[in-house]
C-alpha cells in the first residue's frame, strides 16, 4: 500500500515485477538500474542463489519528482519466479500498487505463464485484491531470440493465452537490449499513480 | 528441413535455452538431439557428437541438482537483512517495540532464523510485545531446528520468572496448537494450572492463618479514644471482663452516663488501643450490642460487647 506523508507532500509507492521463473524480470530492473540513473535514488539490491536465480527479491528505489505537486518515490521489486518459492512472492506482493506481469514470449515456456499468472491472481486474492481492478501491464518479453531462430510465441498467441480476459495494457520487449522496459515501466506508473489518485485523491 | 538442418537447429535452440537457465527445456532439446543423432546412419563424427551432446547433459543435470539442491534460506549479510527489515515491517505502529518486533518477524519469514531469535530475544524483555515476541521464538525454532528445541524452550521459560502466568499461557496454547497441528500431543506444563494449585495452596495458607490469628490474644483492656461528647480526645480504659474469640464483654457502671450515651449499638470505634498481658495495640472495634443488666450485684450497670474488627 503506499504511503501518503500529505505535509510533506510525499508519495512512496511499491510497485512489483512478476512472472516465471527466468522470464527477465531481474533483466528489466537491471536495465532500469543502468538508463534511469537520475530517477535511480539507490543501489540495486539482488538476492540470488546458485545459476544466479532470484532467492527473495530484487529491489531498486527510484523518483519521479514532484507530479501534481507531490513528490513521488517508488519501490521497484522482482519476485523469485521459481515454484517453490511461493511463499516469498507472496510476501514480496503484499501492499503492492502495481503489477508488471513479464510473461516469456518462448514457446516453451507457454504453460509456465500461465501457471505464473493464476498464482499471481490467487496471491492477490489472499490480500483481498482482484486481479482485474490491480493496476497491471503485462510485457512479452524475450522477443530478440526471434532473431536467431526460437521458436517464439505470436504477440496475439500471448494476448490470447493471458489477457483476453484482463485487457491490461500490453508491450514487446526485449529486456536485455532494453527495448519495451522504459515503456513497460511507464505505463505501469501512469495507472497506478492513475489508481492512486481515484483511491486517495493525492493530487489536486 | 534436412536433417542435418534440424540438428543444427536443435543443437542451437537447447543451448540458447541453457544460456536462458532453462535447464529442463535445454535438457529436453539435447535429448532430442541425441536421439536425432542416432537415427542418423550416415553422420560424419557421429560419436564425437553423441559425446559432446552427452556431456552437456551431463553438465545439465549437475547444474539442476545444484539448484535444486542450494540452501534454500541461505544466511545473507547483515546489510541484506537489515534491509529486509526495513521494507518487511508492515506495522504502522510507531512505538519501537512494535515496530522492532515486526523487523525481527520480517527476518524469520526470510529464514533468517538466527538473527531473528537474537531480536526476538531482546524484545522478551518488553512487557507489550513479550507473548508475540514468544510465539515467533517458537516460529523459528520449528522451522530451523526441531520440535524438541521449542518444547525445550518452553520449558525454559516455564520454569524462568520472565513471563506472567498468564502470558506463558498463551504461549503454552500456541505451542500446543501447532504441535497438534503437526499430530503430536505434548503433555506442556501450565502455568494458569500451576497457579491455580498455587492459589490453593496460598489459600489453604491464608485460612490457617486467619483461623491462627482468631485465635486472638487474651485482651484484659481496651482503651477506647471518644471523637465526641464532653470525652472527646480523651482516652477512656475499660476492663475486659469476658472475651470469646474477637467478642469483647465489658461492665460500664451505670454511673459512667456520659459515657453510656455515646456507645450506641452498632457504632464504630476507630481509635481502640487492645491491653494483652504480652502486647498492647492499635485497632478499631463495633458496639455489638449494649444491655441493661437486669439482676444482680452488677443490676443497672451495661454489658457492652464490642467486637474487635481490625487490629
Amino acid at each position: 500500500m503506499a504511503i501518503f506523508n500529505l505535509k510533506k507532500r510525499e508519495i512512496e509507492c511499491k510497485v512489483v515485477y512478476y512472472g516465471p521463473g527466468r522470464c527477465g524480470k531481474t533483466t528489466n530492473l537491471e536495465y532500469i538500474f543502468g538508463a534511469y540513473k537520475k530517477q535511480v535514488k539507490g543501489e540495486m539490491v539482488s538476492i540470488n542463489t546458485e545459476g544466479d536465480r532470484t532467492l527473495f527479491f530484487d529491489f531498486l528505489p527510484i523518483g519521479l519528482g514532484q507530479i501534481r505537486g507531490c513528490n513521488v518515490r517508488v519501490q521497484l521489486y522482482t519476485v523469485p519466479g521459481q515454484v517453490k518459492y511461493s511463499s516469498t512472492r507472496k510476501l514480496v506482493l503484499r501492499g503492492v500498487d502495481g503489477i508488471v506481469f513479464v510473461a516469456d514470449s518462448l514457446e516453451v515456456r507457454r504453460e509456465k505463464n500461465m501457471l505464473s499468472l493464476k498464482d499471481l491472481q490467487a496471491n492477490l486474492k489472499e490480500y483481498g485484491k482482484s486481479i482485474f481492478k490491480v493496476p497491471l501491464i503485462m510485457q512479452y518479453n524475450k522477443r530478440d531470440l526471434a532473431d536467431q531462430g526460437i521458436p517464439l510465441m505470436s504477440i496475439e498467441q500471448m494476448e490470447r493465452d493471458l489477457n483476453r480476459q484482463l485487457k491490461a495494457p500490453s508491450f514487446s520487449a526485449s529486456a536485455v537490449r532494453g527495448d519495451g522496459v522504459g515503456a513497460t515501466l511507464k505505463e505501469c506508473l501512469k495507472v497506478t499513480l492513475q489508481s492512486l489518485q481515484r483511491e486517495f485523491q493525492w493530487a489536486r | 528441413m534436412d536433417i542435418k538442418q534440424r540438428l543444427k537447429a536443435l543443437l542451437q535452440e537447447a543451448e540458447i535455452y541453457r544460456t536462458q537457465g532453462l535447464i529442463s527445456e535445454a535438457h529436453d532439446k539435447y535429448k532430442s538431439a541425441a536421439d536425432l543423432i542416432h537415427s542418423i546412419n550416415k553422420l560424419k563424427n557421429k560419436e564425437s557428437l553423441l559425446k559432446a551432446v552427452s556431456e552437456k547433459i551431463r553438465a545439465l543435470d549437475s547444474t539442476k541438482e545444484k539448484v535444486d539442491k542450494g540452501a534454500e534460506t541461505p544466511e545473507l549479510s547483515k546489510k541484506a537483512q537489515d534491509l529486509i527489515k526495513n521494507l518487511f515491517a508492515f506495522s504502522e505502529n510507531t512505538d519501537a517495540d512494535s515496530a522492532a518486533l515486526e523487523g525481527a518477524v520480517a527476518l524469520a519469514k526470510f529464514g533468517q532464523f538466527d538473527r531473528a531469535v537474537v531480536e526476538l530475544n531482546e524484545l522478551l524483555q518488553k512487557e507489550a510485545v513479550r507473548v508475540e515476541a514468544a510465539k515467533n521464538i517458537l516460529r523459528c525454532h520449528l522451522a530451523s531446528a526441531t520440535v524438541d528445541e521449542a518444547i525445550s524452550q518452553y520449558h525454559e521459560w516455564f520454569s524462568g520468572d520472565q513471563f506472567q502466568p498468564q502470558q506463558l499461557e498463551a504461549v503454552r496454547i500456541y505451542l500446543d496448537e501447532i504441535l497438534q497441528k503437526r499430530g503430536l500431543t505434548m503433555d506442556l506444563p501450565s502455568a494458569q494450572t500451576a497457579e491455580a494449585a498455587l492459589l490453593e495452596e496460598t489459600a489453604v495458607e491464608a485460612e490457617t492463618i486467619v483461623e491462627a490469628e482468631e485465635e486472638f490474644l487474651d485482651i484484659t483492656s481496651i482503651g477506647i479514644t471518644f471523637d465526641k461528647g464532653p470525652r472527646k480526645g480523651k482516652m477512656v480504659e475499660f476492663d475486659v471482663n469476658f472475651q470469646s474469640g474477637n467478642m469483647l464483654s465489658l461492665i460500664i457502671s451505670k454511673q459512667e452516663k456520659e459515657v453510656l450515651e455515646h456507645l450506641a449499638e452498632g457504632m464504630k470505634l476507630q481509635d481502640v488501643q487492645f491491653f494483652s498481658p504480652i502486647a498492647i495495640f492499635n485497632g478499631a472495634g463495633v458496639v455489638a450490642s449494649k444491655t441493661q443488666i437486669k439482676a444482680g450485684p452488677k443490676q443497672g450497670d451495661y454489658c457492652l460487647d464490642i467486637r474487635i474488627v481490625s487490629s
